[in-house]
């Protein structure tokens, strides 16, 4: 469970988050959209403790991202937009290295079966620095989930996958318990795999509601955010 | 007209800018150790050109050391601004001529070489005439700066070829070096330009097939290796591995090895090779020890201050990574500093190739030495490493954390000097010298995890 309670976040002038309060509750899929610039990955960056904030509080499962760091961090999976890796190492030393600095010693087995799942098992041994945009996002997925968090935070989880693994990954999603939340534009994605909807525009939400509601009610995600955003004038 | 010269200039002013705002205090130290190095240097010439002594820097010394400088920069440039920037995929998409594209690269960085060279030379000057030194030799500066466009021109051919999958055609530039090096005289370099612009050009024609140069390397052989590890040991098998695979323990141990040679060769000759025969009982004494004290500095700096520096530095992109595991702030310091015990390591060569010259009387003292100022290349350099982290400023900082060490160092010197006077064991001094040592290391590092976790802390926590 993650609650965010109050959070402000400024860049300078800009303001990115205003005051926003989420509570993501277990076992659910949660989507946040949102135009870009929005906020979206800058919340997903404070909630795993990367990035400080002005102003208000962030709990992961009740322990404070900043207050009890490495409890929160503990129940975390992470991947990041543009997931940059050390380039040096191959696919596999970065994803041991993850998994010993999480102390999971029976990582083995957990890492061979994600990565073949998501079909990265067969590139391994090359360095990282050699890989696709694809390849890398794989690697970054498969450090994230590699631990079965309890909260698993994702920002823009398909982009750069193949179809074959985009479609694992978001069976993945729908069948894994726990809070998992995505950032993304992707609004087949949300309606494949979301419980619940958060639109952010300009650091605000705007909107939040369950996606079956949402559909049935203006036929699409897609449609719901162009209405929406028509309505508030923006 | 020349878009892209303009983008490529703008986006480096621009960058340099931002950092300048990042790290204020670093860059202002830098500009002060630039206007410090310039007077010494001037001060340099002056004494050399008023005292009689055997060291002999002609002009072509000074010429090859301009010429390879800007060599080496202008390598580094062409492959930063072309080789591998994935900007340049825009430019290139366009319907101007790829080898236009690659060509106003060229001009970007050849541009900035000018630039360089005309503030600094002449700041140099100004500060020549300043003691009173004759300025006036236009045709010498001719020379220069003929030379510093030779040196842009090769530089850009060598490193489009280097990553060409046809290296034969490195074979021209290669011999023009070699035909440098065998003649010695700048007028062989400047005779030579238009042959060094023919190849640039027909390199830039070429550029393209070394344009974004990768090697999927497989690492097989190495699955073995992989294993899960304790926290600690896991950090340092990353570190040491990006630094093996880097080739820089390799470097490192070359180092030690020749600066062992050299300084052991000028602690025996270095009073005959610099210093009047009039002048060699009274201000000679003091060359041997010199020459022991600079041998351990440039191996320290070479060992401890880069990569210590470089372990925060290079952490640009890749921070998000440590920062969303559960790991503490300490233990990441220590484990990214851990990595340092191998690179002293690679110090030891140092010790026995200056004995050869130094014999082994010196070798306790020597040792306990290489590893003080070893600990406190470590102390100096961590705390700064981790106040710009990911800043990639590493250059401008190893110059700065270089003149700290360097003054740490020769107040230790100074104070040894006065315990062995004074004590006849000074072996007990040594080794309370180095106990004390170790514990400012911890408090370093203890400093440097709180200024990490100052990085991350929110400004207001409810």
């Amino acid at each position: 469970m993650i609650i965010v309670n109050n959070v402000t976040k400024t860049y300078g002038k800009i303001v990115a988050l205003n005051n926003v309060s989420f509570n993501f509750n277990n076992s659910s899929v949660i989507a946040i959209m949102g135009e870009n610039g929005a906020g979206k990955s800058t919340l997903l960056k404070i909630c795993t403790g990367i990035l400080p904030f002005d102003k208000g509080q962030v709990t992961i499962d009740g322990f404070d991202i900043v207050k009890d760091s490495i409890k929160a961090r503990e129940q975390i999976g992470y991947l990041p937009e543009m997931p940059d890796m050390y380039e040096r190492l191959t696919g596999r030393e970065f994803l041991f290295y993850i998994a010993s600095l999480r102390k999971l010693n029976d990582a083995e087995d957990r890492i061979g079966e994600i990565t073949k799942m998501i079909g990265i098992n067969d590139f391994l041994d090359y360095e990282i620095g050699s890989y696709s945009k694809g390849m890398k996002q794989k690697i970054s997925v498969t450090s994230a989930i590699m631990h079965n968090p309890k909260n698993l935070l994702l920002d823009e989880p398909v982009y750069g996958l193949d179809p074959l693994t985009s479609r694992a990954l978001q069976d993945f999603i729908k069948n894994r318990k726990g809070t998992t939340v995505i950032a993304t534009h992707s609004t087949q994605l949300v309606e494949q795999v979301a419980d619940i909807v958060y639109l952010i525009m300009r650091g605000r939400i705007i909107l939040s509601d369950k996606v079956s509601t949402l559909v049935s009610r203006y036929g699409s995600i897609e449609e719901t955010y162009f209405q929406t955003k028509d309505g508030l004038n923006v | 007209m020349f878009e892209t010269t303009k983008i490529v200039l703008t986006e480096n002013t621009r960058s340099l800018i931002k950092k300048l705002k990042d790290a204020p205090f670093l860059y202002v130290m830098f500009l002060g150790m630039i206007l410090f190095s310039i007077v010494i240097f001037s001060f340099a010439a002056y004494f050399l050109m008023n005292i009689e002594t055997n060291l002999d820097i002609s002009l072509e010394d000074v010429f090859f050391t301009v010429f390879f400088i800007f060599f080496l920069k202008t390598v580094a440039d062409f492959y930063n601004n072309f080789t591998k920037s994935q900007l340049v995929t825009y430019s290139l998409s366009t319907q101007v001529s790829q080898k236009r594209t690659a060509f106003e690269i060229f001009l970007a960085v050849l541009f900035t070489d000018l630039i360089i060279w005309f503030s600094f030379s002449l700041m140099f000057l100004f500060t020549l005439s300043v003691f009173r030194i004759n300025i006036n030799y236009p045709f010498e500066y001719l020379l220069f700066t003929l030379g510093v466009i030779t040196a842009s021109c090769i530089g850009c051919a060598v490193s489009v070829n280097f990553f060409s999958p046809k290296k034969y055609r490195l074979l021209p530039m290669l011999i023009l070096l070699g035909f440098y090096f065998y003649f010695s005289h700048p007028i062989y370099v400047v005779f030579t330009l238009p042959l060094a612009i023919i190849h640039c050009g027909w390199s830039i024609k070429n550029s393209m097939e070394s344009y974004l140069f990768s090697k999927r390397k497989e690492r097989t052989k190495e699955r073995s290796l992989v294993k899960i590890r304790s926290i600690i040991k896991a950090q340092f098998h990353r570190e040491t591995t990006v630094l093996w695979r880097d080739k820089l323990l390799f470097s490192f141990v070359f180092t030690s090895i020749t600066t062992g040679l050299f300084s052991g060769y000028l602690f025996l000759y270095g009073d005959e090779i610099l210093i009047p025969e009039s002048l060699r009982q009274t201000i000679g004494g003091f060359l041997p020890s010199m020459f022991l004290f600079l041998g351990v500095y440039v191996v320290v700096m070479y060992t401890a201050v880069f990569p210590a520096l470089n372990l925060f530095l290079n952490e640009e992109k890749t921070m998000w990574i440590i920062r969303c595991l559960p790991i503490k702030n300490d233990t990441v310091v220590y484990g990214k500093v851990s990595a340092l015990a191998l690179c002293f390591l690679t110090t030891i060569p140092f010790i026995p190739y200056i004995s050869i010259f130094t014999g082994f009387d010196k070798l306790g003292f020597l040792l306990w030495f290489l590893v003080f100022s070893y600990i406190a290349g470590i102390i100096v350099s961590v705390p700064l490493g981790v106040k710009y982290v990911g800043k990639k400023s590493d250059i401008l900082l190893l110059y700065s954390v270089s003149m700290i060490l360097f003054l740490v160092l020769g107040l230790m010197v100074s104070f040894i000097n006065i315990i062995e006077r004074f004590f006849d064991y000074p072996i007990i001094f040594y080794l309370l010298i180095l106990f004390f040592e170790i514990f400012i290391l911890y408090f370093s590092l203890k400093f440097s995890s709180q200024i990490l976790a100052l990085k991350y802390k929110s400004t207001y926590p409810l």
